[in-house]
Order: C-alpha cells, then structure tokens, then sequence
C-alpha cells in the first residue's frame, strides 16, 4: 500500500489568527511544598490575580497532577481563557506536560508560557522567603507580559524515514538492531572493526547462569545477519552527519576487508603473512597475523586484512590470488536514517605501567587477560603462567575504578574514574569460581574494598567463594595493596595489603599470579562525539537525557543509547538496554513521521533586504539561505529558513541588521515586553523590595 | 429510572450491604466508639494553649505514639494545626482555639 | 447484557512505574494498551517515595506526568481498582477476565472534592503514609492519584451515610457491585511489582514493636513533602530525631529469612535519606551500619562519596539486636567488622531499617509463567532476552522480574516493550493492529460482561 506522505509543513505557511483580546489563566504550582515552602503562592496568585487581562489565577500542590492539568482545562473551557501562564518546576520538566493539557482544552498548545519558579527562585532563594515571593511575582509578571504577545504555532511534521542507524555490532548494538527489524523498520548496521561480537566473544561464560558465551552471541548473530530487514557493514565508521530525527543524513566511510567469501584455502595464506602483532582477542597474551580471523568460528567467517600492520608484501595474495586483494580504500556512501543507536561499547582499563606492578612483572594481569588464559589452559594437572606452576592467586578489586583524587594517579584528561564499573565484582568471583572448579588446590586472595554482588544470582559467587575458602582481605583506598617481588625469591610477587577484617594490619600474600579486575571505560569515540555532536558526562561515558526518566534517549531527540557506551553494564543490562534503545527508535519511526519543536527563525519579507549577514552568522549549515526572488520585476537576495535544520539558537536574530528575523515562540517583542514588566513598578511589591 | 425507583434501589442496596457487613460494620462501630473516647480525652488535654505530643500525652494519661497518630489524623482533617515548636517538639494545639 | 470485549494489542498488569512505561512504550508505537492495576489509582510504590536518587528530583514531580500521560493517551484504556481473575488461551490471544471493584462512587460524577472524605467519621491507618497518620472510610487515595476520584472501603464502612449528605454531586452509589469485563489481548507484560520485608520478619529488631525502629518506606513518607507529619519526627513522641541510624541488608542478604539475594536500592536509598535528612536536620548525626556498600550504578559511586563528604558515618558492622530503653531510644547492638572486632551497644532516636524487596506476586497459576528460587520470575533467556519468560506472548517488566531501581525497572519496561512489540509483529499474521474501541468512562459499561 502506498503510504500517504504528508508534506512536510513550515510555519511560515501558518495563517495567524485574528487578534482577539487576551484573557489570561494564571497558575501557581505548590509543587508539593518545593515552592510553597519558601514562596507565599497564595500571595503570588492574589497580586498576579489583580493584574490586566487575569481572568482567573489559582494555585495547587501538584499543577501537574491530573487534578491539577483537570482544572485548567476547565478553567479554559469555562472562562474561554486564551492565554495561559503556570509557574512550576522547570519548563525542561513539564512543558511538554501543559502543552497537552492546554491543547486538550481546545487551545493552541502554544498560547502557554510556563515560568520557572522552582529552579530559579524557591531553590536558590531559600533562605528568604520574602524575597522570593517577590521574585516570582516579579518572574510571573513577566510571563504575562510575554503571554499577551503569545502566537499561535503548529509543531514542525517531518517524514520519517522507516530506517535506523546501530552503531557497533557487540551485543549491545545486535540485540537493538534485532529488536528495531522485527519491528518490522529498516535497520543499518555498521562496526568498525572486521568482526561483529564485541567483547561478549571473548568471555567464555556469561554470569549468573554461566552459559556458554560464544554460543548465546552467535545465536543472536545469526538472527541478525539473517534478517530481511538489516544490512551489515562491518570495517566502516560514520564520517559525516546531517539533518535531524527523521532524516538524518550519514556519511559512510567503509575499508576493505582484502578478503572475498570463505576463500578456500585461506589457511595456508595467512601462514604465509610474515607479519605478527599481539593478537587483541587474546588481549596480547598471544600473537596473530596481520590476515587473520578473529576466532575460530567467527562472524563473517572470513577473513580480513589488518591494514595498520599489513605490509602489503603480497606474501598472502600469493598463496590465494583469487580472493586476496590488497587495496584498502572504498568510496563512502551515504545513507538516511530516521534515528541512530549508539551501541560503541567500552574498552577494559588499562592500568598505567607500574601500577599494581603491572608491565613490571608478568606474573600481573588484567582479569580480561585471566578468563583468556583460563579458556586456553588445560583442565588436567597444574595451571602454568610464565613457566611456572600457580599455587597462589591474588585478586585485586578496583582497579581503574573508584578513584580517589589525591590517592590514584589521574589519566592522561586529568580526572580519576570515579564510577563503580559495576561488574568487575561478579566477573571476578565468577572467575574464582571456574579457578576454584579447575584447579582445586589453588590458594585463593581477594582483595576488595567492597563486594558488589547486586544482581540476580551474583550474590551466589560470593557465597560459594566464601564457602570455598577463599580468603577475602578488605583494604581501604588510601591504602591499597602494593604488589613487589618475593623478597624470598619462594613465588614471584607478594601483595601488601592492611587488611581491616583484622586489625588494619599489613599482611604480605605471595603470590605466582595477581590478578587486577580492571574496570570498564568508554571506547574510543572522540570522533564520533565530534560527528554527532554528542555529550560525555564527567565520567567520559555518553549522558542521557534524564538519568532516571529517561534513561536511553540522549540530548538529541532520535540518537538514543545502547549498552556500554553509556555506563559500565553487565550483558543482561546491555541486552535490556538496547531493547529500550529499541523501542524508543520504534516509537519514534513506526508512525512515519516526527513532531519537531516550532521555535526556529522566522524572516519578515517585507524587512528583509538580502544582505546575508544572516547566513554568514548562522552556525547549522542549510539552516538559513539566500534565495533568489522576483519583486517588482527585480531579482533580489531573500532569507528563507529550513525549519528542520535550524536549531533556534537566534544567533540570526542578532545578525540581521534589519530586524527582519524572529525565532518563533520567542520574538524581540515578546523579549521587550518580558524585560519592561520586570522592571515595571508593581505596588503591591514596593514594601517588600523596599 | 425515575427518582423513586432509585431511591428504593438504594434502599436495598444498602439493606443487603447492611447484613453482608454487619461483621465489618460491627467491628468498624466499636473502632469509632474507641476513637471518641480517646478524642475526648485528647481534646480536654489540649485545652488551652500549644502543647508538644509529650505534654499532651503526660496531661491526659494517654499513650504518646497513639496521641501523635490522632493529633496528626486531626491535623490532616484541620481540626488541629501545628502552631510553633519548643526545643525538639512541635506545638500542636485544637483549630478552633487557634482559630478565636 | 451481551459479553462484550475490548480487544487490544497488549494487556499491562500493574500499573506502577514499570508497567506505566512499558504501556507508554507499546502506546507511542501505535499499538492499544489496556493496563490494569488492583489499586484505585495507578503510580505504584514510586508516587510515595520522596525524591529519587541520584538526581533528588522530587518523586512527585517526575511521577505524576508519567500518570497524566498514562490516563491521557489514546491508546492507552486504563482500568484501575481491577484485578486479574482468570485468563484462557484463545487461539493466538489471550482471554483475560477482570473484575473491576466496587468504588461505591459513581467515577463520571465524582470531582474528587474530598468533602465526602471530610464527613467520614471513622480514622484508619493510611497505607499511603505507611499507616503513619490517617484516612478515611471514603477518600481520594492521595493527592496526586490518577483518577483523581473517591473510593470507599466497604470492609471499614460504618454505613452511616454521612458521604452521601455530604457530596455536592450524588455521587455516592450503593448500589455498584463487582463489574466483570473481558479483555482480549494478544500479549502480555507483567508488570507486578514488589513487596519490602515486613517490619516485623526479625524478632531481633523488635518484630516491628519498636516504634521507633521504621523500615525505608516509613521514612520516605516521614520525608516526602505531602508526609504525615510533614516534619521528620520520631512515631513514639514526635520528638525531632538527633540521631538517626541505618541498619542495611535489614532482608537481604539473609539466609534466616530465606532471602540470599541482595535487594540492590537499599545502599542508595539510605545514602540518599540520610543526604535528605542532613538537609532537613542539619545538627543530626547520621550512622549508616553496612555490610558492603553497593552504589554501582551510573553516578552513585559519586553520589556516595558525597554523602561521605558531608559528614555521614559509615560503619561496616553487623546489628546483632536492637531493644530500647525506657524513652523508647532504640538501643543497636553492633558488632564492628573493621579493625578491632568488637561488639558496642548505642543509644540513636530513630532507627531505619533498610528492608529489601521480595516479590510482589505469583504468576504461575493465572499466567503460567514459571519463577526462579527467589520467587521473582524466571526469565526464559536471561541474559539476551531478560523480559521474555517461558509463556509465549508473555513478558515481564520491572521488579517482578527481581529487585531493581527505578531507572533499571524503566529500561525493562523499554526493553519488554520491545519484545512485546516483536511478538506482536512476528504474529501478525493476517491480523492487524487491532482497533482497540477507545471508551471514555460513560461508555465503559459495554465491554463489561
């Protein structure tokens, strides 16, 4: 069936309506004592109650509430109000909340104006209640000024495309762009690495139900190749961006793979290839070739070419000149998207050289290094590291994680990771677990500041470690464990850790093997930061809209997060949240069309004389244009505004030496009305201000 | 339905829900017959002035958790209102005092 | 009267913050919801909290929109004071039978103006105040419900009347009964919530007798800005404590309880009461005894150091017992873990026991639906599908599916909307969307059985 595609509207087009006298509602929230505690509400509605064109003005604990929303639109109804102003909590909170209830009344949604009487006032004048009531008076009144001024306007309707962007190809982006298909939308999917799988490939368990991991992944993976609706691109990154929810316009730079299909025989070439790297599935425990497979079993299972240590000898395309070509470079190519999930993962810690003496001694490693050296050491007799038979193990929690300014050394931007990563403490007990189950007699330490076994089944770890013998030793940050050579030359390193289980007195623990349960940081995507114009918090992971409301969406409307690009998670929580990511892109696209804000730029004609200082202020490439028109038979330069593209940062507005530009919803004369109240002379407040 | 033959279906209405809860509204009874009591001895300790939960509870020989419940359910249906503070308590006293 | 359905895409069981988003979710993708919740307004455990963690947005403020938006969207049929009675396979779909209880307040005309609620006589503890302070027989639930209507409890009613004098609109009914209704849904996401541990579980800590040993709920309310008291007073007295402790894992992590599992929001609750409570009484001490303390999720390893910085003692120690003396102060008996292991006896005002979660509700003899040891329910793949269960078209959101926070409880609200929605597609089949009649509260009559 042919879907009906509705044209994309412009407000300009909007007919204004007749003026017609302003008849103002007025509400003052209580916002359950947020406000009421410090400013007088009552007061507040009975001076703005007095003031020209209130009709009526009234307060509530909760305006919000559907009691609250229920009043004003009767209010609406019954005293044909026409203008309304609330002054509440921060309009970031609920203006989108009172634009439906005025609109539910039967007035345009934008004949509202919502005063921030929380965050700019009760909160921040707390201390002075007096005062503070007259701020809001004083706030309110300008609200009312604004509101007589107050337009009808029309969201922005744009198409949206039936198609979404998933960025990374671990479990995180697989699992959303499973979801978003069977949804039945488009989904393009791209990793920038050869390989789909993420770090979910290299566990070989997945806690708490210690299923195997490689088979759960490649069940997912299986699903999504095999779906109708995606398309892979693995080797690729995005380059550029463009456009807005709905239609967002991405750039595409792919790299060869230098491998075509199964390619028979591709054994005996990478055989060939004289190059060697340490080999990142491994995390550098072994080495690889620069042609090469990710794992046995892999997805695509074929090989690629890792163009940053091939030498192009040619050594290789020798061995299977059919499907070996050694050209690296690809045409980019651009796609639309409706929405884009950012699903780029996280990067394990690499602790700095040194630190727990790690890079000093080998006998130290990262806990992702020891579930590599468990999944390739043999089940029977001893297990062996660097030539010698491990009878101790120390495990320290931490690392990289819970950082104290002052106590740990900062990374290269000057800030410690202060975050819990959140699933070291269960990877490490579970890894206890499998030592404990293999190799018996081990002797096992852990040294922990405190044990975070939170989830379903993790509290299990730590019990059977417990249970098992395991000796757990509590240490405080300021004095964390300090990992040296065995003075006694008996086993390689001994820990030195005050344990204040017992006493806070320094215990030495040699061990043949100190592992570090690193934490977790964001992959590197300063690049695409950059692209998608993307906020890291202050832990450098990717910030979302609203850290308890909504927890997937970013800043962006239509860029939502997936997984560990936004916080440390297990792969249950990546799962769960990509699914969210998920049904948020499919709220967004399945209807075919996206509402954008109204509150872009909005050029006069008649004022309007083409000098261009618009466009050369403006900072959202295609936002403002110069076009040519015909008036009185003259060829002259006119600024005509894409809506879709123009942020409404008013950057214009101050340009325009003609004063031909307005951002809409928000004009100069609603700004001159708004800043003459406020200075006005209100009577009732003279006593207070005096 | 004209007025009369709803009255009349309210009237049985009330009838059966009379007998399916003459257990509840049995035990609902003495709940309020409890309550009046403790009420009135509550309200004649209150008598004359802002008082903390302690003194009201000392005056009338009353349990103090239950003085604070009732003095805040009568708070809540503005038959009390909370009038200042001494030291760690507030002061309560009745909304009609407060009120002359 | 001929048994009419309301066919929709989805049925929500529960309307907390959980089933609230996942309805929310399947509603903004097209899809008709109905959502059923047992209580008489939705907004679940959430709406009675004080602020939330780690942003202290107040939990009013950021729940009532998600209710209004609930009770407004078109494709959205909310049906409260309802309950699940039984559910049979119908080719494909559900057949869901509800029952719908009487409020005895004729919902088209209640304006929810509280002046039945004035002319009550009898006071009962309010459950929404955690039985702190009182309601009546007749009332609206709280402020901020949705519907915003009265209900009366006929097992505490006096059937003396007096609402009926007293309401300006007649909206007082005898004469209602239960009203069944049938729900056609072809998938379903539960969505049931939690429970606390019972103050009562530990006779070590008074068997819930020391009135002023709370649990975190009580103290929630004791903080909330719609409170019972609206102050933070100690129950025996109403004596502004000076001396606040925590006991952690109060339920968690408790094998004499059967309760192994960690509850998960208990560390970050009590750090940020205690945050509250340094702001409501600047001069109290605050002591929180913990076990470990487990702030892991985004921001609350900050959110905890802060709290550290502020002044309030962490002390990792077991409470053995708690008594009281004979001003009812409750005495802790602790056993420190750190350095000297040692066992101290200390005087607080008020002590808040911070109770875990247990689940909610049983889902295997209505829906099938298996649960694991703990007694939350089993997800059928845990770790890549976590809200999918064993029950075909049925899936599971929020803290019925273990102990979890808020924000966690949404993105599985997210993630079971969009295994729901998959669901839906994948067996579309010839059917489409259903059209999911849109009622309004008068026509609600036609799809009762």
């Amino acid at each position: 069936m042919p879907e009906k595609k509705p044209k994309p509207e412009t407000p300009a087009t909007f007919a204004r309506l007749p003026k017609e006298a302003p008849r103002l509602g007025v509400y003052i929230c209580y916002c359950g004592g947020n406000i009421s505690d410090v400013v007088d509400c009552e007061r507040v509605a009975k001076v703005l109650g007095e003031q020209p064109d209130v009709i009526v003005a009234r307060t509530n604990m909760s305006m919000c509430s559907d009691a609250g929303q229920a009043m004003i639109e009767e209010d609406i109804r019954e005293h044909k109000l026409n203008r309304v102003v609330i002054g509440a909590c921060s309009p970031f909170l609920h203006e989108q909340t009172f634009r439906g209830t005025v609109s539910r009344a039967g007035l345009n949604p934008y004949y509202y104006h919502h005063v921030g009487i929380r965050e700019q006032d009760s909160w921040v004048t707390h201390d002075d209640p007096e005062g503070a009531t007259a701020k809001a008076i004083r706030l309110m009144n300008a609200g009312l000024a604004k509101a007589r001024h107050l337009e009808p306007l029309e969201p922005i309707r744009l198409e949206a495309k039936k198609h979404a962007l998933v960025i990374g190809g671990g479990v995180a982006g697989l699992r959303a762009a499973l979801d978003i298909a069977e949804r039945g939308l488009k989904v393009t999917l791209i990793e920038k690495t050869p390989f789909l799988g993420g770090h979910m490939a290299q566990l070989e368990s997945v806690f708490p139900t210690d299923e195997e991991a490689r088979p759960a992944l490649h069940e997912l993976i299986e699903k999504v190749v095999h779906h109708p609706k995606v398309t892979i691109y693995t080797s690729t990154v995005i380059v550029a961006t463009k456009g807005c929810v709905g239609d967002f316009q991405v750039q595409l730079r792919p790299v060869a793979r230098g491998v075509r299909g199964v390619a028979p025989g591709i054994q005996a070439a990478i055989e060939a290839c004289p190059v060697e790297v340490p080999d990142e599935f491994n995390y550098g425990l072994t080495r690889r070739k620069a042609i090469y497979f990710r794992y046995p079993g892999c997805h695509p299972p074929t090989a690629a070419i890792d163009w940053e240590h091939c030498t192009l000898c040619g050594e290789c395309a020798k061995v299977n000149p059919k499907d070996i070509r050694l050209e690296r470079e690809m045409t980019t190519f651009q796609i639309t998207v409706g929405a884009i999930v950012i699903a780029t993962g996280f990067q394990p810690y690499e602790p700095r050289p040194g630190e727990y003496g790690y890079g000093e001694y080998p006998e130290v490693v990262t806990l992702p290094q020891f579930i590599r050296i468990m999944a390739m050491a043999e089940d029977a007799g001893e297990l062996m590291w660097n030539g010698h038979p491990v009878r101790q193990v120390a495990m320290i929690h931490c690392v990289g994680s819970r950082q104290v300014p002052g106590v740990h050394e900062p990374q290269p931007d000057g800030k410690v990771n202060d975050y819990c990563s959140r699933v070291c403490c269960t990877a490490t007990l579970q890894a206890t677990a499998d030592l404990r189950r293999r190799f018996p007699q081990i002797r096992i330490f852990d040294l922990y500041e405190d044990i975070r076994t939170y989830g379903r089944g993790h509290e299990e770890y730590y019990r059977q470690a417990s249970l098992s013998g395991v000796r757990f030793l509590r240490f405080h940050t300021e004095q964390g464990p300090v990992v040296i050579a065995d003075p006694t030359g008996e086993h390689p390193l001994v820990v030195k850790v005050n344990d204040y289980l017992t006493w806070g007195e320094e215990l030495e623990v040699p061990a043949d093997l100190v592992v570090l349960a690193v934490g977790m940081m964001p992959g590197p995507i300063e690049d695409l930061i950059d692209v998608l114009k993307l906020s890291p918090g202050n832990d450098r992971f990717l910030l979302e809209v609203h850290p308890k409301l909504r927890p997937v969406e970013t800043a962006v409307t239509g860029i939502v997060l997936a997984g560990t690009a936004q916080s440390p998670m297990n792969i249950q929580e990546s799962c769960a949240a990509a699914e969210a990511a998920a049904s948020k892109v499919a709220g967004l696209l399945s209807q075919g069309l996206v509402e954008l804000e109204p509150f872009v730029a909005h050029v006069d004609l008649g004022r309007c004389t083409g000098t261009g200082a618009c466009v050369d202020a403006c900072q959202y490439e295609g936002a403002i244009q110069l076009e040519t028109r015909v008036i009185d038979g003259k060829e002259v330069q006119r600024a005509v505004i894409s809506p879709a593209i123009c942020v409404g940062c008013g950057v214009c507005v101050s340009a325009c030496p003609n004063r031909a530009i307005d951002v809409q919803g928000w004009t100069l004369a609603q700004y001159e009305a708004m800043v003459a109240a406020i200075a006005a002379e209100i009577p009732a407040l003279v006593e207070v201000e005096a | 339905m004209n007025a009369k033959e709803k009255a009349r279906e309210r009237t049985t209405a009330l009838k059966r829900l009379r007998e399916e809860h003459a257990e509840t509204v049995a035990r609902t009874q003495a709940l309020l017959k409890e309550q009046q009591a403790f009420r009135k001895k509550l309200r004649a300790a209150m008598k004359g002035g802002p008082k903390t939960i302690p003194q009201i509870a000392a005056a009338s020989g009353l349990p103090s958790d239950k003085v604070l419940w009732h003095v805040m359910a009568m708070k809540k249906y503005d038959m009390v209102r909370e009038v200042g503070r001494d030291a760690d308590y507030y002061q309560y006293q009745l909304a009609e005092e407060v009120a002359e | 009267m001929a048994e009419e359905r309301l066919r929709v895409d989805a049925l929500v069981v529960g309307g907390g913050i959980a089933g609230m988003q996942a309805s929310l979710d399947l509603a903004d993708q097209g899809y008709h919801v109905a959502l059923v919740e047992r209580e008489p307004s939705i907004g679940g455990k959430m709406i009675a909290l004080s602020k939330v963690f780690p942003t202290l947005d107040c939990c009013s403020c950021i729940t009532t929109p998600k209710m209004s938006a609930v009770a407004h969207h078109e494709n959205i049929h909310l049906f409260t004071y309802t309950e699940v009675k039984t559910i049979e396979p119908n080719g494909g779909s559900y057949l869901v039978h509800c029952v719908e209880k009487p409020r005895y307040v004729d919902t088209g005309l209640c304006t929810g103006c509280r002046q039945c609620e004035y002319a009550c006589p009898i006071d009962l503890p309010d459950p929404f105040q955690m039985g702190l302070s009182a309601h009546r027989a007749i009332r609206v639930p709280f402020s901020t419900a949705v519907p915003q209507k009265a209900v009366l409890d006929i097992d505490h009613c006096l059937l003396c009347g007096k609402c009926e004098k007293a309401c300006p609109v007649d909206a007082i009914d005898f004469t209602q009964g239960p009203q069944d209704l049938v729900i056609e849904a072809r998938a379903i996401v539960l969505a049931t919530g939690y429970e606390t541990t019972p103050r009562d579980a530990k006779a070590e800590y008074g068997a819930g007798k020391l009135s002023n040993v709370i649990d975190g709920l009580m103290m929630e309310r004791l903080l909330a800005p719609t409170g019972p008291y609206l102050h933070v007073l100690r129950p025996s007295d109403g004596k502004e404590p000076d001396s606040i402790a925590y006991v952690q894992c109060a339920g968690s992590r408790d094998e004499t309880l059967g309760v192994s599992y960690c509850s998960r929001v208990c560390c970050m609750y009590a750090i940020k009461q205690a945050m509250l409570l340094s702001g409501a009484l600047p001069m109290a001490d605050i002591t929180i005894y913990y076990m470990d303390i487990r702030t892991f999720g985004k921001g609350y390893e900050q959110f905890y150091q802060n709290a550290r910085a502020m002044g309030i003692e962490f002390v990792k120690a077991k409470v053995g017992r708690i008594t009281e003396d004979e001003y009812r102060n409750p005495i802790v008996r602790v056993e420190i873990m750190e350095e000297a292991s040692r066992v101290e006896e200390r005087k607080h005002d008020l002590v808040v026991l911070s109770v875990g979660m247990l689940p909610a509700y049983d889902p295997r003899p209505l829906y099938g639906v298996p649960i694991a040891e703990d007694g939350f329910v089993e997800a059928a793949c845990p770790n890549i599908a976590p809200p999918m269960t064993a029950q075909p078209g049925v899936f599971a959101a929020g803290t019925a599916t273990g102990p979890m926070d808020i924000v966690d409880s949404i993105v599985m609200a997210g993630a079971a909307a969009a295994e729901a929605a998959a669901y839906l597609e994948r067996h579309d089949g010839e059917a489409k969307t259903y059209a999911g009649r849109s009622i309004s509260m008068g026509e609600k009559e036609a799809i009762h059985a």
